[in-house]
């Protein structure tokens, strides 16, 4: 037996315990973070009684060590906790539910890359078809193996293919899948499908509260993912491929879209916010309305899942963001100072990237608790009438700069325009006529008509 | 050797026998997310109790079934994304196919594909205006 064949099999076994291991233990520490950012927004100390001392006395140097050992504790206690399945549950999809929001939020991790993975070599060879060379339709051979490549090399019509594929292969690669063409695709078909997690949660629980927040939700996650999609063509026109590392290398080469498509960045920004449920946004499980919205009947474990589900969802979007519009990896004179190859500058990559990502996941904790949350209409009426035609607008723009080879510069000045002009117009849109109240008279009960009131026009909104 | 009318950018040796990691990957996190449900059925103690068993309505006796009737706005969202996300899912191959650094379709076919791309998005707005015309996008 050839045993050298199965060492791709055990790297990509290496890689993907490590992947899920760093990003289990992730997001078990980003619920500490949270809750410690929580507290330094509002002035408190946030958890830090828990240590790693476990009652033994001669571990005193382990004992509160900032509220480390919380996370830990918090895993025992959602182990061991009763899990109480109500009796009028679909219990089918109840047990589902929260295995499909773990399950969906991880595999999405799949084919991104957490440091410095080189893009495949490109087979470029092109010729002019006999006699038609004015029609610009290029012909290829399409070569079926490596065989082929080769004798096509040989024979001189392709360039350079073979080396560059030998060195790639012997570069090394931070993905669980590299070289997966299909790239941001799989993570958008991926992460529609975390909608089934809650929708299923919040039907089968046969509970008010879980129903109305899972159908909030799903309206919520499937408005915006359009703008989402909108966002990510502008990126795939300037960069020509889904591949995630195609990517970020054409970022390294020609700088970041962020800052060519600053408006795409805005608009991929709320949407992930949208998908992620996060606090501007978090009307599914808003606490004063609906409870827990689609996972009130859900306790211990489970519970655990949902939320296990939501951050892992968080660190997804976040190397996403990264990934798209942040130059991935690339920092300008990096390269230039620790070499494209050695194992410094590899660890640095990998070091940038964390860095960058952990910017992206602070600024979600930062704008959970400071923004307000949205009222639906208002929500929907971001994502309808204010997100998608910008998202449009700015495809416009992205559309004629690729097409006709224009600088990217000149998305610049477009994004930021149609930004104002966008914002400028909602300014001028009539107002909506919802300011409809179930008049409250007297202690709880309704009116006596039991009508809707309108408040006059001009009234302050209670 | 099949003579294509493109010239491909890409390695032309895609298979999904590419894709393995994935599957591998997917069987753990399915594995993963399953030994976490056994482990904490293990685990976790039962004491069922008829109070525990109902619906949650914050402590009062649930009214009535959850499986109600509802808007039907929430349709006609789930309609217009539809409409929006299919429509959008053709911009990608368009995307990558006649954009970027390595086009594969090139000349005069990608001007042409540009022209009908810009008539497509202007349907896709003009959709857009009607459904916010009809009220679609009204919440109260």
């Amino acid at each position: 037996m050839d045993w050298n064949a199965l060492i791709p099999l055990l790297v990509t076994l290496i890689t993907i315990a490590v992947i899920l291991g760093g990003v289990l233990g992730g997001v078990a520490y980003l619920t500490l973070l949270e809750r410690k950012v929580s507290a330094w927004v509002q002035d408190r100390y946030g958890p830090n009684r828990v240590g790693f001392d476990f009652g033994q006395s001669w571990l005193w140097f382990l004992r509160k060590a900032w509220g480390l050992g919380q996370p830990l504790a918090d895993g025992v206690k959602f182990l061991l906790k009763e899990d109480v399945i109500p009796g009028h549950v679909d219990k089918v999809f109840y047990l589902l539910a929260p295995m499909i929001a773990m399950g969906t939020a991880l595999f999405a991790m799949g084919v991104v890359s957490i440091g410095d993975t080189p893009a495949p070599p490109a087979l470029v060879m092109s010729k002019p078809i006999a006699g038609q060379e004015k029609s610009g339709i290029n012909v290829l051979t399409f070569p079926t193996s490596i065989e082929d490549v080769k004798r096509l090399e040989r024979s001189g019509e392709l360039k350079g293919y073979v080396d560059q594929n030998e060195a790639y292969q012997k570069r090394w690669k931070f993905s669980i899948n590299p070289g997966a063409d299909i790239g941001f695709l799989f993570i958008f078909a991926v992460g529609s499908l975390a909608v089934y997690g809650i929708v299923l949660g919040g039907w089968s629980s046969n509970n008010k509260y879980s129903l109305l927040g899972s159908l909030r939700s799903s309206a919520q996650m499937i408005s915006y993912e359009i703008p989402m999609g909108l966002s990510i063509v502008g990126v795939l026109i300037l960069v020509g491929s889904l591949n995630l590392e195609r990517i970020v290398d054409w970022q390294a080469r020609n700088g970041w879209l962020a800052f060519y498509q600053p408006t795409a960045l805005l608009l991929f920004l709320t949407a992930i916010f949208a998908e992620c449920n996060r606090l501007p946004f978090d009307l599914p499980e808003c606490e004063q309305e609906l409870v827990g919205g689609y996972h009130t009947e859900y306790s211990a474990m489970k519970f655990a899942m949902f939320f296990l589900g939501e951050y892992t969802h968080m660190i997804t979007t976040s190397f996403l963001t990264v990934a798209l519009f942040l130059g991935g990896w690339h920092l300008p004179g990096l390269e230039a100072f620790l070499g494209a190859d050695s194992y410094i500058a590899l660890a640095a990559k990998l070091g940038l990237f964390m860095a960058k990502v952990g910017g992206v996941v602070m600024l979600f904790m930062m704008i959970r608790w400071t923004i307000l949350r949205f009222k639906f209409n208002q929500l929907m009426n971001l994502a309808w009438k204010g997100m998608m035609p910008l998202g449009v607008l700015s495809l416009l723009g992205s559309m004629v700069v690729g097409q006709f080879g224009l600088s990217p510069w000149l998305l610049l000045p477009w994004s930021l325009a149609i930004l104002l002009l966008v914002t400028a117009l909602g300014a001028f849109l009539p107002a909506e006529d919802t300011k409809v109240h179930f008049k409250v008279t007297r202690g709880r009960a309704p009116s006596a008509s039991g009508v809707v009131v309108r408040r006059p026009a001009g009234a302050e909104a209670v | 050797m099949q003579p294509l009318p493109v010239k491909m950018p890409l390695p032309c040796d895609f298979s999904l026998v590419a894709y393995y990691p994935m599957l591998i990957f997917l069987v753990i996190v399915i594995g993963l997310a399953t030994v976490i449900m056994i482990l904490a059925h293990i685990f976790n103690p039962r004491r069922i109790t008829p109070v525990k068993q109902m619906p949650y309505e914050s402590g009062m006796d649930p009214i009535g079934d959850a499986r109600g009737k509802f808007d039907v706005r929430f349709y006609l969202v789930a309609i217009l994304f539809l409409v929006f996300d299919v429509e959008l899912l053709f911009l990608y191959p368009w995307a990558v196919a006649t954009q970027g650094e390595n086009p594969v379709i090139v000349g005069a076919l990608r001007t042409i594909i540009f022209w009908e791309m810009l008539v497509f998005v202007g349907t896709l707005l003009l959709a857009w205006a009607v459904a916010w015309r009809k009220g679609v996008f009204q919440w109260r």
